[in-house]
């Protein structure tokens, strides 16, 4: 589902490698956990999969599709959530996700259903009216969450998306996250919080300087080990 | 008190991006000419105003002369600089206090609240002295050379131009701070920028007006006429506001008398500033608190409802293009920056008929003889497509996104389509200002069918024009990065980009018309050509615009 080549960013003309030769595969139907301290390059990788950012070098492969070659193809497979869910202030909720249904060319019955599921799953339907601006963040992330999910992504990416969440919406996230993955689709997202990365997902990858040093199920990180917190593992690769 | 400085320092430093700039200057190199630039056509600008208004000022010396009472321009510069920041100054205060987006941080500080407002204020009061002094300054210089007052006169103006923003400032401070307990108004920020810009237009008609007033023929005398005439008008308003005259006073009475009411002046600022404080320390965290409180209409939709609103599926070209009129008009610095000129240039066009009759009529009956009726066409041609061109609706097109062009980056529609629905939408909000001013302009010159047509269809094509050019700047150069929507299109050099390039087409096709004026060629193989030039041109600017908007979005990286 998502084939990452050597990928490498660096910023400053090169004094700074955010991204360096990172090669990672990620495969259908699985939730992937990208974890790493901060500016270890997870947001970086994560804005170069959805093309935000340009890499240097090398290439992301989007549900058969080269992202740079086939932007618009793989822009049409992803769904992503930025870490600050910064949208339209002055559009109305309902106007968003309109909005998001229209440039991602979501059939009408399709669209009718699916935003009624969401308005009342994340608890927007008294809001939807209102102009975002004057949602709380959380709200702003469950809208920004909404119209990520609008097309069905098959690859699902979000930023840290559990910031901002009452602990409700946070479960609800989850159980999302694996309903997804379930239908056949992937989802990809980066946290700090390991517990989460621990329970959740299906494999795990590491990224620590721009390298990816460890990626793998919990049970391979741990090595046999089962003892071994992800906290402590992750402390020991990254304090190296 | 080092916790205060150290707060103002900060404040300044953010206020006027000294850092900023100091980052410019030694790390971006590149970019130095933007100041550069900004500073050229602020003293170009500002120098020609300054230089009317001078002219001005000495009339009302010498009217004040007459009268036996040269302060008179003293006392007038004064009372409009005074009054100017007592009515902008409520608009300014109340956005420094309460809307201002470092609130957030500085709160939760251990500072006393009357440090906060003592560093807002402060910072206000810096910003003012940008209008204040340009107004104070050639009158305390024209008073200053016409009487020679003495050394005193140039140490006490020192001081008064320090003090100028100070009362009227502490007066709509307390006022605010007042109001805000009170009432809540951030529901109403929006209609407040509405407001305060129409206050503006307001301004701007009547000093049109004036100027329309004022006779071509020895106009200073008129000046002097009218100051003659109305001095008692100016006392009796420098009296209801009697700060102004103790300025003046302070400035223009010789000995102690002057040093009293200087005296008076500066002590009666201070006093009121601690006074301000005082009151902030009480009130002002009590109604800022309370306008972080936000409400929301919280209304249930029902499923109907809202498969009504999702039924119309659009193209993606559709759905950005009515993003694109949404989010305009309900950001009213956008709305009112991008229609005010539409609004006004009619108004202005409608002014000398409303100062001077007399020579207008006779202009007018000129234009429309049938002899002339090719240049009433063409200049009111020019006149159109100028009024329609000048906004920032194409130039900041994309500046205006800030924070949310991400989304333009990742959704899966080509760039050439994100551009074509903002070429479409500034291209409505030209079509707009053409149909206002040709409507006038049909009225009042009383022109034919056929010939509004033709300005209508040569300004369409010039603003097609126009408008990709305007695209094509903001898409080389977007201004992403702002807090406020104010500094996307008033803090946008690509605002003046595109006067600049409004100018030179304007000039070219002007010269173009004359060329072919003066070959001898007939009115409407003159129309033609016009219009054909700018089609043709449209086509490599357009052009540009399409190959370019693919390269460009992928190079801008957020």
């Amino acid at each position: 589902m998502l084939k990452i080549n050597n990928l490498s960013k660096s910023y400053n003309r090169g004094a700074i490698k955010a991204v360096d030769h990172l090669n990672l595969h990620v495969k259908p139907g699985e939730i992937f956990g990208f974890l790493g301290p901060n500016g270890a390059g997870k947001t970086t990788t994560i804005k170069m999969i959805v093309g935000l950012l340009n890499p240097d070098e090398g290439s992301i492969i989007v549900n058969g599709y080269d992202n740079q070659k086939n932007p618009i193809e793989a822009k049409r497979s992803i769904g992503y959530v930025p870490d600050t869910p910064t949208v339209y202030d002055r559009l109305t909720g309902i106007e968003y996700l309109n909005f998001m249904a229209d440039v991602y060319q979501v059939p009408p019955n399709q669209r009718k259903e699916r935003i009624n599921y969401f308005l009342e799953m994340f608890d927007l339907t008294d809001a939807a009216e209102d102009l975002i601006k004057s949602y709380s963040h959380g709200m702003k992330q469950k809208i920004a969450l909404a119209g990520a999910l609008l097309h069905n992504p098959a690859l699902w990416i979000m930023d840290e998306p559990m910031v901002g969440l009452d602990p409700k919406s946070s479960h609800l996230l989850k159980e999302l996250m694996r309903q997804h993955c379930q239908n056949g689709n992937t989802v990809f997202f980066s946290t700090h919080i390991l517990e989460v990365a621990e329970r959740l997902c299906d494999r795990i990858g590491i990224i620590h300087r721009g390298k990816l040093i460890a990626v793998g199920t919990l049970d391979e990180l741990r090595g046999g080990e089962q003892a071994e917190t992800l906290e402590n593992i992750f402390l020991e690769l990254t304090e190296q | 008190m080092s916790q205060f400085i150290s707060l103002l320092k900060t404040i300044l430093n953010v206020n006027f991006g000294i850092s900023a700039l100091r980052y410019r200057f030694t790390k971006e190199k590149s970019r130095l000419w933007e100041p550069v630039l900004i500073g050229l056509s602020i003293i170009l600008g500002g120098g020609s105003v300054i230089s009317l208004y001078t002219w001005f000022l000495q009339g009302v010396y010498k009217g004040g002369q007459i009268l036996n009472s040269p302060e008179l321009v003293l006392i007038l510069a004064l009372l409009a600089c005074q009054l100017m920041v007592f009515i902008f100054g409520i608009f300014y205060v109340i956005s420094a206090f309460y809307f201002s987006n470092d609130m957030d941080i500085l709160v939760p500080l251990p500072l006393k609240p009357y440090h906060i407002l003592a560093s807002k204020f402060l910072i206000i009061v810096i910003n003012e002295y940008l209008v204040t002094w340009p107004m104070l300054l050639p009158a305390i210089i024209i008073y200053g050379i016409g009487m020679r007052p003495g050394i005193a006169y140039w140490f006490k103006s020192f001081f008064i131009l320090l003090f100028a923003p100070g009362i009227p400032l502490v007066v709509v401070s307390t006022f605010v701070l007042i109001l805000m307990r009170v009432v809540s108004i951030r529901k109403s920020k929006d209609l407040m920028v509405v407001i305060g810009s129409l206050l503006g237009l307001l301004l701007g008609l009547t000093v049109n007006y004036f100027v329309q007033k004022v006779p071509e023929d020895n106009p200073q005398q008129f000046i002097q006429d009218l100051i003659v005439s109305r001095a008692d008008v100016i006392q009796s308003i420098g009296q209801r506001f009697p700060p102004s005259l103790w300025a003046t006073y302070g400035l223009a009475r010789q000995g102690s008398e002057g040093w009293m009411y200087f005296t008076l002046y500066c002590l009666i600022s201070l006093v009121l500033f601690v006074f301000l404080l005082w009151l902030g320390n009480l009130i002002f965290y009590r109604g800022l608190l309370a306008e972080q409180e936000v409400t929301r209409r919280r209304k249930r939709l029902s499923t109907e409802k809202i498969n009504t609103e999702v039924e119309k599926a659009s193209t993606p070209v559709k759905a950005l293009f009515w993003k694109e009129w949404k989010l305009f008009l309900r950001t009213p610095v956008y709305a009112m920056n991008g229609l005010a000129g539409m609004i006004m240039v009619p108004f202005l066009m409608l002014m000398p008929f409303i100062a001077q009759e007399g020579k207008i009529k006779a202009l007018l009956m000129q234009a429309r003889q049938p002899n002339f009726l090719m240049w009433t066409t063409l200049s009111g041609a020019g006149l159109v497509l100028f009024t329609s061109s000048i906004n920032i609706v194409a130039c900041t097109s994309i500046s205006r996104e800030g924070q949310t062009f991400w989304i333009s980056k990742v959704i899966p529609v080509p760039a050439k389509q994100q551009v074509t629905a903002k070429l479409l939408h500034s291209m409505a909000i030209s079509c707009l200002g053409i149909l206002v001013t040709t409507t006038v302009l049909g009225i009042v010159l009383r022109l034919s069918l056929l010939r509004l047509f033709i300005i209508f269809t040569l300004c369409l094509l010039g603003n097609l024009l126009l408008n990709a050019l305007n695209l094509l700047i903001d898409l080389l150069r977007p201004k992403l990065e702002w807090n406020d929507p104010q500094e996307a299109v008033k803090q946008n050099l690509n605002g003046l980009f595109s006067i600049l390039f409004t100018f030179a087409a304007l000039a070219v096709f002007a010269v173009l018309t004359v060329l072919l004026v003066k070959a001898g060629i007939s009115e409407w193989i003159i129309y033609a050509v016009l219009g054909l030039v700018m089609g043709l041109l449209t086509i490599p600017s357009t052009a540009a615009l399409y190959a370019l908007a693919e390269t460009q979005y992928k190079k801008i990286e957020v």
